[in-house]
């Protein structure tokens, strides 16, 4: 954790209430990104930020310093937009994951795929794949999580986070090779 | 394409995403969030003092009602099955609880008096306030006065 932020921290800790001004300035646009993407609701996504930085500094004094505080808010907030996509009778689930069928891919097949994806389609892609895969490609990729720090996110085992993982990757492939226009 | 390109061509696209811009006065919201939650201390310990204090004589209320049901557990069931001895096992249970209340009366008022016994000799309480004000400005004072010059380098 860089050193301004461990002192923001423990400022807040402290009962400095004001040093929570300057958490908020580093992670609002992260933590809204994030909201904004699993719930793909501007007003949700707001809502549930709020409510996550607002129940993370109830609850700062049971992080533990020992973790990086991002993946201890990020986990906040992740709570946060799962029970606003409870609340919108969207379904998450999280017992039984439907993992869905992938397509087999014959090897040697030409895939038309450019070299680089424009961030719309991306973004697009990452819309239409159900919040359990779009949330750790995002945790992985977009906040450069390892597995056993997305693990503490979500509260689900490494494993379940690497099937995640995997899955995620590969509805991405389908929906890029699809687009290409390629065959399987 | 190799998977394992497509793969890295995911994970570099997904990572080139931009973060969206909170909406205008999303902190401002956040902030006036965390004023409203954020309990005053010396609210916090006062209520906290009355919960312990309200859950203490809750506490000893019960145990002191158990008590008396428990320990005349028989007469009160030889009276309930009598025809008009539920009402007389309540006034018996009333009267019970009347004379445990008046002991316990009786042992407050005591313990007052020997306080008051011993506070006689204390001086009064704007006394002892003038004498801590007092104690506390000399302290400072002669602490202030006490602090070693800091050496410039």
């Amino acid at each position: 954790m860089p050193e301004a932020e461990k002192e923001l921290v423990l400022r807040c800790l402290g009962g400095d209430t004001s040093a929570f001004a300057g958490i908020l300035d580093i992670y609002q646009d992260r933590i809204y990104s994030f909201a904004l993407r699993l719930l793909k609701d501007p007003v949700a996504a707001e809502e549930a930020a709020q409510e996550a930085f607002v129940k993370a500094f109830r609850g700062l004094s049971s992080y533990n310093s020992a973790y990086p505080f991002s993946s201890w808010l990020f986990r906040v907030a992740h709570n946060a937009c799962m029970d606003a996509l409870r609340a919108g009778n969207k379904t998450v689930s999280l017992d039984t994951e439907d993992f869905p069928d992938l397509p087999d891919r014959s090897a040697g097949v030409e895939l038309k795929v450019e070299d680089s994806i424009a961030s719309e389609r991306i973004e697009a892609m990452l819309a239409s794949l159900p919040p359990l895969y779009s949330e750790v490609l995002l945790l992985a990729y977009k906040e450069n999580m390892g597995s056993s720090e997305i693990a503490r996110v979500l509260g689900a085992p490494e494993g379940t986070v690497k099937a995640r993982l995997f899955r995620g990757r590969e509805l991405m492939k389908v929906k890029l090779y699809r687009e290409a226009g390629a065959t399987f | 394409m190799k998977p394992d390109q497509t793969d890295e061509l995911i994970a570099r696209a997904i990572a080139a995403l931009p973060y969206r811009r909170s909406p205008e006065g999303f902190g401002a919201r956040v902030m006036a969030g965390i004023a409203a939650v954020a309990p005053q201390p010396w609210y916090a310990g006062l209520l906290k003092t009355a919960g312990l204090t309200l859950t203490a004589w809750v506490s000893a209320l019960a145990f002191v009602s158990a008590r008396i049901l428990y320990a005349n557990l028989g007469e009160l069931a030889a009276l309930a099955i009598q025809p008009g001895g539920f009402s007389r096992a309540l006034a018996f249970t009333a009267a019970r609880a009347a004379l445990l209340l008046s002991k316990l009366a009786a042992a407050a008022s005591f313990a007052s008096e020997m306080l008051s016994a011993a506070s006689a000799w204390l001086p009064a309480w704007y006394e002892i306030g003038f004498a801590v004000l007092f104690c506390s400005a000399a302290i400072a004072a002669l602490s202030k006065s006490a602090r070693p010059v800091r050496q410039g380098i």
